[in-house]
């Protein structure tokens, strides 16, 4: 079950229009592809995508799930926004509320086992690995937990383990952290006890209706079996403008730190269906991510470029991410930006600076030719150039 | 458009394309970096609306098949209809190989008999074009003809001693039909795609085939015209087309594609080319790469120096390596110190470190799938 009802608020602007697991990142990918992409290949054929805030681009992707093999017909991928039930019907309240107001859509495929997920970071992972460790603890509940830097431990729910990884204590942002466990929103849980759990906490009319604040704690005071499981790979949380940028500027390192390259380990996404990309006579292009439907005649340089993106004679794009559509004009420069879809950044305009906040471009915005976009603006309907 | 159906034959002569078609009919070519010959004509079918197609394959058709499979990516994976492929079986009077497009035809008459659609349309698979097919379709249904043939005025496609050409009068009827002639009189060239009705053309193949004759364009379009016993006009595509039949074509195609203008009439936003999806992630160019005038796909790893070139999917170009003028097919290396010019590189292949290949620019060498130089 894959909790993409979020709003993404620090995204700011970029998720005005869409939902934070829809936001470009890396080239080709949208976030949710991440999680999606982790089902499949763990062999998790049956998810239910839990939407809510500004669900139509993202309904659009996920489609029939055919780009992540999962458009079968015992299972595959199903959205499922709040719906009417009898007489009452209600937006989801919080994570745990989520999951309780589907779950009929759950009991539909009997499964002893549910994973929980979120859309919001970048990350490769076996969750089959996590539930054969969950199965072999004979867990009620498993967290995935990576250890952080001790000095950001108090930003993050912390789980104090015993020496055996069975978590004794759940923190959320405590001031002095006794672990720097931190969980990574990633639940396994046996069914039955889950729904035992969803159902009190339902009944519990001053709770928040969420995993971390209600049903971890209520299941710890209960002495239920909770796991923690330790993952160590690449994981970045890209709820912020800076850590988005950063996590796509992560992908132009050498050596990669999340590879892209495994065959057995595709992360899959819609392929727009355009012709291989295009660097002209003249143009320059280093250190640089570039797919499909791209044309590039000026220069770029350090930077990732989304499918579509034209990149004029004159123009210099450093240190930026460019989503589909974009048109960079003559001689315009950008640089330490994130120029959202569909986007138009004028003849000789300046768009960010070479230090300072990350500038950004909203959805669809054309910025006129020879406006300057100081760093760290955030370019949608209401600014006034 | 439902009552259309189409028929693509690849069955084509292909001794031209050297090593290249050893694996592969021509119909399975790697073209532009990311597609195959076939995805152009299949997208024109779906974008024209067709939802029932047959791919008639005669020999290495299992690259073929790989690539199209259920027909998805082109969303030809209908319940009763969609995507069908025609290998060759044995029958009493076809042994396996088909002379021609006719006893092609012939042997698969059971594909045209269980089609529901009113209307089909033929194609050769040596053509790459992107046409609007519904406009051809409304002419031959406007204009009340047997049978309506696609041509071009394009002089690059007039060639010596291969091809079709059409004589027209005003009113755009054929009056007359050169089947490979050594110097074409004609200045309109065939593009081997005609739209008929489906019974009209089993009935044809039947009545054809039954008299010993192999052709399509000589025994069938030739006679009829000459008898006059059917109306038989012709439809101008405007839009540029390639015909890929040799080595030098298939350089030339792939080269002309590199022109922004050339590429924009073949890519068109009102006629998407749909194909297999690798899901590799985005080419990525070192810090100290240098490229121009190329089309790259998806994949694609760059850190030396590329000119007037087409890679593949998963191309490596080390640092230090040199490639000029040369198409890169699919997971091809060209390692440190290499220099390569005027080369044509099948799936998989690697050029060591310091070697050095030149071809001439009107005979471009060609290295094998999987060869290690």
């Amino acid at each position: 079950m894959l909790l993409a009802g979020g709003q993404g608020s620090r995204l700011g602007i970029l998720t005005k229009k869409v939902a934070k697991p829809a936001v470009p990142y890396g080239g080709k990918y949208r976030i949710i592809d991440f999680p999606l992409s982790n089902c499949t290949n763990s062999g998790i054929d049956t998810v239910g995508v839990l939407t809510q805030y500004q669900p139509l681009e993202l309904n659009a992707y996920i489609g029939s799930g055919a780009p992540w093999d999962l458009d079968i017909s015992n299972g595959g991928v199903f959205v499922l926004p709040p719906y009417q039930k009898g007489k009452s019907g209600e937006w989801y309240r919080g994570t745990a509320n989520a999951i309780y107001q589907n779950v009929a859509f759950i009991e539909q495929y009997n499964p002893d086992y549910v994973l929980i997920l979120s859309g919001d970071h970048i990350y490769k992972m076996d969750y089959n690995a996590m539930l054969n460790y969950h199965i072999r603890h004979g867990a009620d509940a498993t967290i995935a937990v990576r250890e952080v830097p001790w000095e950001e431990a108090s930003r993050f729910g912390i789980m104090n383990t015993d020496s055996e990884d069975r978590i004794i204590e759940f923190e959320e942002k405590p001031k002095n952290p006794k672990s720097n466990k931190a969980s990574m929103g990633v639940y396994i849980f046996t069914w039955e006890k889950l729904r035992h759990y969803l159902e009190a906490d339902e009944a519990d009319k001053k709770s928040n209706n969420d995993f971390g604040k209600n049903i971890i704690p209520n299941m710890l005071n209960d002495k239920q079996v909770l796991v923690a499981y330790n993952f160590s790979g690449y994981w970045k949380d890209v709820g912020t403008i800076e850590s988005l940028w950063e996590a796509n500027m992560d992908l132009l390192e050498t050596p990669m730190p999340i590879d892209m390259h495994d065959k057995k380990w595709r992360i899959f996404a819609k392929n727009p269906g355009m012709a291989p990309h295009y660097i002209a006579k003249g143009a320059s292009v280093t250190d640089t991510l570039i797919t499909e439907g791209c044309e590039v005649y000026g220069n770029v340089n350090h930077s990732v470029l989304f499918a579509g993106v034209i990149v004029e004679e004159g123009a210099l794009v450093e240190s930026s991410v460019i989503m589909p559509g974009s048109v960079i004009r003559r001689g315009a420069v950008v640089r330490r930006s994130i120029v959202a879809e569909n986007a138009q950044v004028g003849p000789g305009a300046i768009v960010g600076e070479e230090t300072g906040n990350i500038a950004v471009i909203g959805q669809g915005m054309s910025i006129p030719a020879g406006v300057s976009i100081p760093a760290g603006e955030q370019v949608d309907e209401a600014y006034t150039f | 458009m439902k009552d259309v159906m189409g028929i693509i034959y690849t069955g084509e002569n292909d001794a031209r394309l050297r090593e290249l078609t050893v694996t592969r009919a021509i119909a399975a070519m790697p073209v532009a970096g990311r597609y195959r010959v076939i995805d152009f004509l299949v997208s024109s079918m779906v974008n024209g609306g067709m939802k029932n197609i047959g791919v008639i394959t005669q020999k290495n058709y299992h690259s073929l098949m790989d690539h199209l499979g259920s027909g998805k990516e082109w969303d030809l994976h209908g319940k009763n209809e969609g995507l069908h492929i025609l290998p060759p079986f044995l029958t009493r009077e076809n042994v396996g190989v088909y002379p021609g497009l006719l006893d092609a035809l012939r042997s698969n008459s059971n594909f045209l008999v269980r089609s529901k659609q009113e209307y089909v349309v033929l194609s050769n698979s040596t053509i790459i074009y992107n046409a609007h097919l519904d406009e051809l379709i409304r002419y031959y249904k406007d204009t009340g003809a047997d049978i309506t043939l696609l041509y071009t005025k394009d002089p690059s496609m007039k060639r010596d001693e291969y091809g079709t050409y059409l004589s027209l009068d005003k009113s755009g009827n054929v009056i007359d039909l050169e089947v490979q002639p050594t110097h074409p009189a004609y200045d309109n060239t065939y593009m081997e795609v005609l739209v008929t009705k489906r019974e009209l053309l089993r009935e044809l193949v039947d009545k054809a085939v039954s008299h010993g004759q192999h052709s399509l364009d000589r025994d069938i379009l030739l006679r009829l015209v000459q008898d006059k016993s059917a109306k038989i006009n012709a439809y101008e595509y405007k839009g540029k087309s390639w015909q890929i039949d040799s080595v030098q074509s298939y350089f030339r195609f792939n080269m002309d594609i590199l022109d922004p203008k050339m590429r924009k009439g073949l890519f068109r936003d009102d006629l998407p080319v749909f194909t297999k999806v690798r899901d590799e992630m985005p080419a990525y160019y070192g810090v100290n790469s240098h490229s121009i005038n190329s089309l790259v796909a998806d994949g694609c790893q760059i850190d030396g120096i590329v000119e007037n070139s087409v890679l593949f999917r998963g191309v490596k170009i080390a640092a230090g390596a040199h490639v000029k003028n040369c198409i890169i097919m699919q997971d091809g290396q060209v390692h440190d110190g290499a220099y390569i010019e005027n080369c044509i590189l099948d799936k998989q292949s690697v050029i060591k470190r310091n070697a050095r290949l030149i071809g001439p620019e009107a005979y471009p060498i060609v290295i094998g799938k999987d060869v290690v130089i």
